[in-house]
């Protein structure tokens, strides 16, 4: 059986960090005041928690990079991964 | 499979369609420039948006300061013809289908029209969405291409005139 | 400025056809019911197709009005 390359286990181990990412921000994101914003701003707080990929957040939002990330500290969504 | 720029007369229709995600069993990835952002607030067309931009199949393409000048070169050339004139976002998608080889969805008659009518973008593909059904057909995803353009265009509320249907045989072609 | 002729004129035909086919199916009553903004953009957009602008003129977002004009004003997209 081939041994898996460093390769593959530096990828096993980002998509484990990033994964975990993903669990501390659905955690401790407010996800009530998610819910109360309207729909445009709402759907990128939430692509925001999945995925930590605050540019295209920011595109969703409309918004600029630095003003979503002010909307993002305001529903308690941590800054990782 | 290649990749594709989607400006918003293409989303705004594909995402009514309940097969939606057949999209992605044609192209890599679809781009969508930030302009189509700026454009679509509905929470349908927001969710398909970013549940495809979680996925890595959808992708946004930045303004371009290079590809901004061409686009907008290609906007005052077409309102000096007596047609149905380009908007900035189709040009743009039109400038990046040339200079970067992808297909360009567009669903708007301007940009169909452009490219039939001026030598400079004939070389770019441009495909709607019965384009997209018939590739579909094509390679084995879907049964009918005949009942799935029923079907779409009952969802999206798209209406493909005679010509277009003839390109592919009339409403029987691609049984 | 170097253009094919012959495609330009079946693009002129085409949109007129196009023009027609919205005008047909579109629900004047309910178009006739709106607010002079929307009144006025669902008009618009039946004889141009220009939806970008009809959005503008209705103060809605492309998507919204394109959907509105589909779905409540029975206008289909065509060409």
């Amino acid at each position: 059986m081939q041994e898996p390359s460093s390769v593959d286990t530096k990828l096993k181990e980002w998509l484990e960090y990033f994964r975990e990412a993903k669990e501390v921000r659905r955690r401790y994101a407010n996800w009530e005041f998610i819910r109360s914003q309207p729909p445009k701003v709402r759907v990128a707080l939430e692509y925001y928690v999945e995925t930590g990929d605050l540019y295209n957040a920011a595109k969703l939002a409309g918004m600029t990079m630095e003003e979503f990330n002010e909307l993002r500290i305001k529903a308690g969504i941590p800054s990782i991964g | 499979m290649a990749d594709a720029i989607a400006d918003t007369s293409f989303i705004v229709d594909w995402v009514r369609y309940s097969k939606s995600e057949l999209l992605f069993k044609v192209f890599n990835v679809v781009y969508m420039p930030e302009s189509v952002l700026a454009e679509v607030e509905s929470e349908r067309s927001l969710i398909w948006i970013s549940k495809g931009l979680e996925r890595g199949v959808l992708a946004v393409l930045p303004e371009l300061p290079d590809i901004s000048r061409e686009a907008l070169n290609l906007v005052a050339k077409s309102r000096r013809l007596p047609v149905r004139p380009v908007d900035y976002p189709e040009a743009f998608c039109m400038v990046v289908g040339k200079r970067l080889n992808l297909v360009v969805l567009t669903e708007n008659g301007g940009a169909v029209a452009l490219r039939d009518y001026d030598p400079e973008y004939s070389g770019v593909e441009v495909w709607r969405g019965i384009d997209v059904l018939y590739a579909l057909w094509r390679s084995g995803h879907i049964n009918s291409f005949k009942d799935e353009l029923k079907l779409y265009q009952q969802e999206t509320k798209r209406t493909y005139s005679r010509r277009d249907l003839a390109k592919y045989g009339g409403a029987h072609g691609g049984q | 400025m170097e253009v094919n002729e012959d495609k330009l004129k079946e693009w002129i035909e085409r949109f007129r056809e196009a023009k027609e086919v919205r005008r047909r199916y579109a629900n004047w009553e309910f178009i006739r019911s709106q607010p002079p903004k929307v009144r006025v953009a669902l008009e618009y957009y039946v004889e141009t197709g220009d939806f970008r602008t009809a959005a503008k003129m209705a103060d809605m977002a492309v998507d919204e009005f394109v959907n509105m004009a589909k779905d409540q004003a029975n206008i289909p997209s065509t060409d």
